[in-house]
């Protein structure tokens, strides 16, 4: 009996000063000047992490599909995680993290950019526009119809990604032939291989004058 | 054609709103995030493992090794290993058997914490020497200790060596993965006894059945739900280490736990298409005529599972030969196992075939669609049986006149465009049309509308078009009233989506529910003072109405229904395949032509015009075939020129898994495609007459891109894929 | 990941000081490489310093040369009028890296300082003297497809990826930086470096110096010019070997020529001998595969990258060829 309490307040303490490290780190300790007593009764009591969790989060205020948020969001997020796990908006998908793939492709004050390679605490009141935004309830977005049309998908991941990046690639002016089309596309995969088809809608959308 | 055979793919509104939530993407109340860290070695044991760390960085929940595991019951009642379908029972003991192998399962509250809290984790290892390189494990080679596994012998044993003609080539192709867009995920939770699983599964009964295995709960316990699949191409057709690890931190909690798999992580354990050296020989007359073939495959399993694939088996049957021997040897190396991957087995036999008939053209100085022709086969000799349907002469044609097979000269290098040397090559695909017993619910509710319901899934061919299709054409309704509820447990069982048989085993279910629930409904209607009296033959049904010869009497099914007080009206029907059937050899072929632009100096490969032909049957779903086929050519296309998973194999670990350096096709390789297809009903495989499109659209890609490579420069590659430094010209200044 | 603070710099100044004060802050401006290394925990600072609010953006026509702002997008240089008109070379190079997307975050200055793309340097598990000194090549005797036929050392055969650098390299850009002492200039072809026995070291950037601006100087390198990047498929892939091939043609003669290398060493390869021999010939394929043939002296490969060996003096010549039809 006696020895495993032993044991258990040897591992009291190497949790607390393992958790110490972090504190110090995380700069609660100058902030706070702890003792080590209360720093293990913050421990049991995970205070530590709440606190932690207060000073080791920033304030990001961010506009998504036209509704503002206030937040307060780790450094480490990045905006794919931030609108997929926080903002629940999972149209937006994560296929590499890496920004190997365009799946993840947004826009950012009507820019196209990877959202997975983003901290979203530099996104400080930008304006982002992501699948969720496109349509008006069940009217939807030109490109988004011409892709309907055209079977520009098969199981539907990537694209999300291709639709944001296609709206891009017309009002960036690179639409203009099948193959610049293929060429300013070619940073979003499609494993189905639907990629004749993709053309097919963007052609369709920008030959219609469908966007300005 | 019918009238809705051009119809949108159903779940397109869903798609391109983003509004499709796959696996991982449930909103689900206190959920935590998982993540899965993998072993440095190939092969050996844990010695250590400091978790400590991880455990006290901030948000972490649970740290699970094998170390403080709760093993799940049913790891016990497993039978010996090497059975395919015994896959790795995660952190069952502290031995390591590739590269990857998950050690730890983190779980912390959000998803930053968990990722970091995964990187405190170190192990140290008892490093055995490993075995990952195919070439140098020959003497591994073993058979497959099942009937498949047996070698094939029709007339005399490797005859073609008796041949006037003799060819004998050896080709290899290295290992590719799957890597569909979305990565493998899952939010597993536990109801009492009961697993939930939201996961990323080609066949909801079949990950029921092996999660009840594995937890030793009864499959109809078991709770799957996999309604929209981020592609998958085969690598869902195994319940995986990483979701019993979910369900395992899941149980431990008492928490939803989500887990998804880094990209990095679906290179090393999910699966691939396997490393496979082939040796073919081939003997023919001088005239052409084929008069023994043979086919050997070696390749690569996993040390703890004996995988095999029909790799040789397109050669028992394709041509006319009366001396054909296949032999088909695995050797188990230290990775994750293999799976089917698009096309399994015949893409890559394929290559071996089709390259080695486009040199033995060559060597009888013939036009390789000659060739073919010349020895056509007239029924499956195989298993001696007639064809159900064959149009694969149609193929040939339909393709030799759209990619302009005119223009294509024998001699390689003869055909130039400006700077280009143009080469015009085919390949020869097919895959065998199977049907599994499968169950459609057909319901038809007071509202007007049409539920069909069935537990298979739609990874993206387009499944839920083509139930909606059959449904709307055999009920005489608008598609708009056909509502699909598919891809969970509880509904109707269907069957894994895979082998290419999904329209064949559920076109045919909703078929035959629906043609069961107008008589039904005729029957009903029968009954009625309207039409008492009028035989049940003379009664249509169509557009919501119940109407009598020449429209002389009509009632609509919301008034039947009214009348008899139901709600709604349902049927759920079994449907399977006939004896008929079996006197008959089904196949489904496909035929790939390719027009090459090369750059022999930079080795630049480019597929100006690419054409897809195929023979699938009747086409139920125009659009999402296409679509399909389309698909398929493109990964055939990767498959030719750029996909191989590299492994340094001093370490035994791979050394591209990630997108930027495992090159697939991005849209600027896919020049102008073109898709078309025979469109003939086959009498004999199932109601609708389909044959099965998603396998045999890739098979016969990846030769008919070496084909015409060769026709451009005089170079045969026989090894994939063919990158440039395998034509690249040397200077001759 | 592991967590950081993070903190906005004002002006070029307040950036390096506050970056000084931190032994592992970094700045951070895309962050398309930053980013990606930190989630493999190859670069963990303790703080970055976000510059993206320095007015380091504009491209600026001076006399005689052009100034770009180190914040400048890759897109945006990429698809500037006048850049197009006067420095093809650099838009071309410019277009044919990385997906729109990536060129519409990544920076100049970034571009200039992402890392080397060699799967031993990105996968933790393996030996890289790059990431981890002393720890070993991997890339020698193991897989090594991408890696250098220039300039490496027993230490590292990794390559630069960039291709805006190789296009900077050839129009002989000069890089303004500006660090805890003060303001330097660096010659392009002088700011990456070879490896030799310190391959950590990317780079002649003092530590916490930043990149303010670049600067080309005028010239007549505005039609016959090419940017060849040979890949393993057709767009948004790294280059195995590219080429920048910029002649100055009058009446059929070269005049002058500008000629670098990208995907071949550990930075952009300017090609000064061959350029030089270029000068006053007429141009014929006989006369660009001769400078091919001088651009490859002293070229070694290892094994997987012999290819190399063929494919770069075809590049060249291919390069050349192009250039020199327009």
């Amino acid at each position: 009996m006696a020895s495993k309490k032993t044991n258990q307040s040897k591992e009291t303490e190497e949790n607390s000063s393992s958790r110490r490290d972090f504190i110090k780190k995380s700069g609660l300790l100058t902030a706070l000047a702890f003792t080590p007593p209360s720093l293990v009764m913050a421990s049991e009591n995970k205070w530590d992490e709440k606190i932690a969790e207060y000073l080791e989060t920033v304030p990001l205020s961010i506009e998504v599909n036209g509704k503002k948020h206030n937040l307060n969001i780790e450094p480490r997020t990045t905006l794919l995680d931030l609108l997929r796990e926080q903002l629940h908006l999972t149209g937006t998908k994560k296929g590499c993290d890496h920004g190997q793939c365009g799946a993840c492709t947004v826009h950012v004050n009507g820019t196209r950019i990877l959202s997975c390679l983003t901290l979203a605490t530099m996104q400080q009141n930008a304006q982002v526009t992501t699948i969720e935004g496109l349509s008006k309830g069940k009217k939807l977005h030109p490109m988004q119809e011409a892709f309907i049309k055209h079977d520009g998908f098969q199981c539907g991941y990537c694209t999300p990604g291709q639709i944001m990046s296609g709206i891009a690639c017309i009002k960036e002016g690179h639409a203009n032939s099948r193959e610049e089309i293929r060429e300013y596309m070619s940073g979003n995969i499609c494993r189905c291989g639907a990629y004749h088809n993709i053309v097919d809608a963007i052609t369709e959308v920008k030959e219609g004058g469908m966007l300005s | 054609m019918s009238k809705t055979s051009n119809i949108n793919r159903v779940d397109g509104f869903a798609k391109v709103t983003g509004s499709a939530t796959y696996s991982a993407e449930y909103k689900t109340d206190g959920v935590v995030y998982a993540c899965l860290v993998g072993s440095t070695i190939a092969k050996g044991k844990i010695k250590s493992i400091d978790t400590k760390k991880a455990e006290w960085a901030p948000g972490v929940l649970a740290v699970i090794t094998h170390l403080n595991v709760d093993k799940p019951s049913g790891y016990q009642k497993a039978k010996d290993k090497h059975n395919f379908g015994q896959p790795l029972q995660i952190f069952k003991d502290d031995s390591i058997l590739y590269y990857d192998q998950p050690i730890a399962l983190v779980i912390a509250d959000t998803f930053e914490r968990m990722q970091y809290a995964a990187s405190l984790i170190k192990a140290d290892y008892f490093k055995e020497e490993h075995s990952t390189e195919l070439k140098k494990a020959a003497d591994k080679e073993k058979k497959v200790e099942t009937d498949k596994g047996n070698d094939y012998h029709r007339g005399e044993h490797d005859g073609y060596k008796n041949a006037e003609v003799v060819l004998e080539t050896e080709y290899t192709i290295p290992t590719e993965v799957h890597n569909p867009m979305e990565l493998a995920n899952i939010i597993a939770k536990w109801e009492g006894n009961k697993p939930i699983l939201y996961t990323k599964s080609q066949g909801v009964e079949g990950t029921r059945r092996s999660v009840a295995g594995v937890f030793d709960v009864p499959a109809e316990d078991v709770e799957v739900h996999a309604e929209y699949v981020g592609g998958a191409f085969g690598m869902g057709l195994h319940t995986w280490p990483y979701e019993i690890a979910a369900l395992i931190g899941a149980k431990k909690l008492n928490r939803p736990v989500k887990l998804v798999l880094h990209r990095e992580q679906m290179f090393t354990n999910v699966g691939f298409r396997p490393y496979t050296i082939q040796k073919m020989g081939l003997g023919a007359t001088k005239d052409g005529k084929l008069t023994g073939l043979t086919h050997e495959a070696v390749a690569m399993t996993s040390s703890y599972e004996d995988f095999m694939e029909g790799t040789v088996n397109m050669s028992r049957f394709i041509y006319d030969c009366a001396n054909v021997s296949t032999r088909y040897r695995i050797v188990p190396l230290d990775t994750c196992t293999p799976i089917w991957m698009r096309g399994p087995g015949e893409a890559t036999g394929s290559f071996a075939l089709e390259c080695a008939m486009d040199e033995m053209a060559y060597k009888l100085d013939l036009d390789p669609i000659e060739f073919r022709k010349r020895n056509y086969a007239e029924k499956d000799l195989e298993q001696n049986k007639p064809w159900s349907s064959k149009y694969l002469l149609e193929c040939y044609e339909g393709g030799m006149e759209r990619i302009g097979w005119k223009n294509r000269k024998n001699k390689p290098g003869s055909v130039r465009e400006g700077e280009w040397l143009v080469g015009y090559g085919m390949g020869t695909g097919t895959f065998g049309c199977y049907r599994s017993p499968t169950s459609v619910k057909a319901k038809f509710s007071a509202d007007g509308n049409l539920i069909l319901q069935c537990s298979v899934n739609d990874m993206g061919p387009g499944t839920a078009t083509m139930m909606t299709a059959i449904g709307a054409e055999i009920m005489g309704m608008p598609v708009e009233n056909v509502i699909i509820e598919m891809g969970k447990s509880g509904l109707p069982k269907g069957p894994t989506q895979g082998g290419s048989a999904t329209t064949s085993s559920v076109g045919s279910a909703v078929h035959d529910s629906c043609n069961l629930l107008v008589s039904k409904i005729l029957g009903l209607a029968n009954e009625t003072p309207t039409f008492k009296g009028i035989p049940i033959a003379d009664l249509t049904f169509a557009n919501g109405l119940i109407s009598s010869k020449n429209n002389s009497k009509t009632v609509s099914l919301a008034s039947l229904l009214a009348s008899n007080k139901l709600e709604d009206f349902a049927v759920e029907k079994q449907s399977k395949g006939n004896e008929e059937a079996r006197k008959y050899s089904i196949y489904s072929f496909s035929v790939h032509f390719v027009k090459v632009l090369v750059n022999p100096n930079i080795g630049k490969i480019r597929l100006a015009h690419v054409v897809s032909c195929a023979d699938i049957g009747t086409v139920i779903s125009q659009k999402t075939s296409a679509g399909q086929m389309f698909g398929g050519a493109v990964g055939g296309i990767g498959m030719g020129l750029m996909e191989a998973l590299e492994i340094d194999h001093r370490f035994g670990r791979p050394i591209n898994n990630n997108f930027a350096d495992y090159h697939v096709p991005v849209n600027a390789d896919i020049e102008k495609q073109e898709v078309f297809f025979v469109n003939k009903k086959d009498p004999i495989s199932n109601p609708m007459g389909t044959k099965g499109l998603g396998e045999t659209a890739l098979v016969g890609m990846a030769p008919a891109i070496a084909n015409a490579v060769f026709n451009a420069t005089g170079k045969r590659v026989r090894d994939l894929p063919i990158t440039l430094d395998k034509i690249i010209e040397t200077a001759k200044v | 990941m592991k967590n950081f603070q993070i903190i906005k710099a004002l002006s070029p100044n307040s950036a390096v000081s506050s970056i000084n004060k931190e032994n592992s802050a970094m700045f951070i401006a895309g962050g398309t490489n930053l980013v990606d290394l930190m989630k493999k925990n190859i670069a963990a600072p303790d703080k970055l310093v976000d510059i993206t609010s320095l007015d380091l953006k504009k491209i600026e026509f001076l006399s005689g040369k052009v100034s770009i702002g180190a914040l400048a997008k890759n897109s945006q240089v990429a698809e500037d009028k006048a850049i197009k008109e006067k420095h093809p070379l650099l838009a071309l190079a410019l277009a044919a890296g990385a997906s729109q997307q990536i060129r519409h975050m990544a920076t100049v200055g970034g571009n200039m300082l992402q890392r080397t793309r060699c799967s031993y340097f990105y996968n933790t598990d393996m030996p890289c003297n790059k990431r981890v000194p002393k720890s070993g090549c991997g890339a020698i005797g193991g897989s090594n497809r991408m890696s250098a036929i220039f300039g490496a050392s027993e230490s590292c055969i990794a390559v630069h990826p960039s291709d805006m650098c190789v296009a900077l390299a050839a129009l002989d850009a000069t890089v303004l930086v500006e660090g805890p002492k003060g303001k330097r200039q660096i010659k392009f072809t002088d700011f990456h470096r070879l490896p030799g026995n310190t391959p950590e070291k990317d780079n002649t950037l003092l530590d916490k110096e930043l990149i303010t601006s670049i600067e080309i100087p005028d010239n007549n390198f505005n039609k016959n010019v090419h940017y060849l990047k040979v890949r393993d498929r057709t767009s948004y892939a790294f280059a195995l070997v590219s080429v920048t091939a910029a002649l100055d043609i009058q009446n059929n003669t070269i005049s002058s020529a500008r000629l670098a290398m990208g995907g071949v060493a550990h930075k952009p390869w300017r090609l000064t001998e061959a350029e030089e021999f270029l000068k006053g010939k007429t141009v014929s394929e006989t006369t660009f595969r001769q400078a091919a043939n001088l651009a490859m002296k002293g070229a070694k490969s290892y094994g997987d990258n012999d290819f190399k060996l063929t494919l770069g003096p075809n590049a060249i010549v291919e390069a050349l060829t192009i250039a020199s039809s327009k």
